[in-house]
């Protein structure tokens, strides 16, 4: 990873997937620095600087997590709840971004403190107008958290 | 009790004298097949009864530890299925009407149950036991297998349910992905594709489009199956004022009249029935589209003797022969090219009404309209209601 500051973390398994969401998000040149991760584990390793993001520092949060629920190893609720129970990550703004809108699911993400919740459409167009308006909101219309709230330590 | 077998009759009562007159009244029975056991109060009774081998209780209600009612209630408590025959006296036959009514096989008045009487009853007095026993065997057997179906049944519902629900939910997936590279492919490498290959890709958006309505309508139904019904006072009004904005987009810019008469408040799931309006105006949308002015119109009626509400259009209708399929799911008695759908919507709504315990149906005729009508809470509603 080069030094520059990630600005979208995309939690995301499914490369077909991935590639649909960057393409929607180059398109309206919304993000230069996306970091993509392929599971839950490597998306907790990377917001809590860990293993391969050790050289990371919490201050240097992503404007905007896109998180997909189903996922291998840690599956995208236990992200959530891992991510805003910390005082050090809790201010980094959450959309998931899934196939499922089940209520228990939509319930359970805003319970543990999601900032925004997406069913990705079926239809591309609508896809990709959905991810723009996301794009757009959280990365030009959103006023995001300054460093010092990521500060001090779990609780 | 065989024939030819000794009846044991256990006698509880503590005066010697009616004691010997019933041990010498049953010696006297024709036949002479009862073995008589006689104790003087109510525990040693009860002791005698929880070994078992006892046929039949001639219970005196007045004894030295326990009197009246109360000797019955603790008699019968003790031994369910031993009959029990009520010894009283001349003046106490009310009481003894009231230990028949609350389980006692029959009574005698002392003095008065000569050698043939009294063998009867006793003889009754088992045979009725012996049968009251078994109905409520059968019954509890009954109603045990009533249990076990509904619990498969539920256990087969609910698996259908989130097979349906899973299967809906990952079918999305692949079909945004196709529908993404097929739109990529027209929108990126339109130079080098020629007019048949770019009708080809959009026959695959078209496809993908269309499952992807089904999908979403598979969805919407397994969803009414799994919800609990939340029933409240509802203004159907409201619903079908909030349904019409709804579909907004599907009337826009088209003549139409509505005719929205006075509709009742009445108990239903609003979330639910709102979905059962967006349906029924949806498709008199639909089917009154050839049309130069569509009249829909909703309103309260009587139906099949019920109060009922329905929904109906001027469009093209249907022939009544093929009405018994409008409910199923994938259902459809149009053509596609005419009419689009999934043929899901008609099968929520049946699905959403059956749940209030209602009924809904159509009438039509070929090209001259449709009208449902919807009935609610002729029969309790499934499930339980919520009440906070």
């Amino acid at each position: 990873m080069s030094g520059s500051v990630v600005e979208i973390l995309l939690v995301e398994d499914d490369p077909a997937d991935v590639e649909l969401t960057l393409l929607a998000l180059r398109r309206n040149n919304l993000a230069n620095r996306i970091q993509v991760v392929g599971d839950g584990e490597e998306a907790l390793d990377f917001l809590f600087c860990r293993g391969p993001f050790s050289q990371r520092s919490f201050e240097e949060a992503p404007r905007l997590v896109l998180l997909d629920l189903k996922l291998p190893k840690v599956d995208g609720m236990e992200v959530l709840r891992q991510l805003k129970g910390d005082a050090r990550t809790r201010a980094i703004p959450v959309a998931i971004l899934t196939s499922s809108k089940e209520e228990r699911d939509v319930v359970n993400g805003y319970h543990l403190g999601v900032n925004s919740y997406i069913q990705k459409p079926v239809d591309f167009d609508q896809f990709r107008e959905t991810v723009k308006h996301l794009g757009l909101y959280w990365m030009l219309v959103n006023e995001p958290p300054p460093p010092s709230a990521f500060g001090g330590g779990p609780s | 009790m065989h024939n030819g077998e000794r009846v044991k009759v256990l006698l509880i009562e503590d005066n010697p004298g009616d004691a010997r007159l019933i041990a010498e009244t049953l010696r006297e029975t024709p036949g002479g097949v009862f073995e008589l056991a006689c104790v003087e109060d109510l525990e040693t009774g009860c002791e005698r009864l929880a070994r078992g081998g006892v046929d039949v209780v001639l219970l005196d209600l007045n004894l030295p530890h326990s009197r009246g009612y109360d000797t019955f209630v603790q008699a019968y408590a003790r031994a369910r299925d031993v009959p029990i025959i009520v010894l009283t006296g001349l003046g106490d036959q009310e009481l003894a009407v009231r230990t028949v009514r609350d389980g006692a096989q029959d009574y005698l008045v002392k003095g008065q149950a000569d050698a043939h009487l009294l063998g009867r009853g006793i003889r009754y007095a088992i045979e009725r036991s012996r049968i009251q026993r078994d109905l409520r065997r059968l019954n509890e057997e009954l109603e045990q297998r009533v249990a076990e179906r509904t619990a498969q049944l539920t256990a087969a519902n609910r698996e259908l349910e989130a097979f349906t629900y899973s299967v809906s939910h990952d079918l999305r997936a692949p079909l945004r992905q196709v529908d993404g590279f097929a739109r990529l492919l027209i929108e990126e490498c339109a130079a080098q594709l020629d007019t048949t290959a770019r009708h080809y890709l959009e026959r695959v958006r078209h496809g993908t489009g269309r499952m992807g309505e089904l999908v979403d309508d598979l969805l919407a139904l397994a969803h009414v199956g799994r919800q609990e019904l939340r029933l409240r006072p509802t203004a159907l009004d409201r619903l079908v004022t909030d349904a019409v904005a709804e579909l907004e987009l599907q009337w826009r810019g088209r003549s139409i009249e509505w005719r929205i008469g006075r509709l009742p408040t009445v108990p239903c799931d609003p979330g639910l029935m709102r979905l059962v309006f967006v349906n029924l105006l949806s498709n008199a949308l639909k089917f009154t589209r050839p049309r130069d002015r569509a009249v829909i119109t909703v309103d309260q009626t009587t139906a099949r003797g019920l109060p009922a509400v329905l929904v109906q259009d001027n469009g093209v209708g249907f022939d009544m022969k093929y009405a018994d399929k409008l409910f199923g799911v994938f259902q459809r008695l149009h053509r596609a090219e005419d009419f689009e759908g999934t043929g899901i919507g008609l099968a929520t709504v049946q699905r959403i009404v059956h749940k209030h315990g209602g009924e809904v149906w159509a009438e039509a005729r070929l090209d001259e309209g449709a009208t449902f009508f919807v009935t609610l809470g002729a029969s309790p509603p499934q499930g339980h209601a919520h009440t906070s």
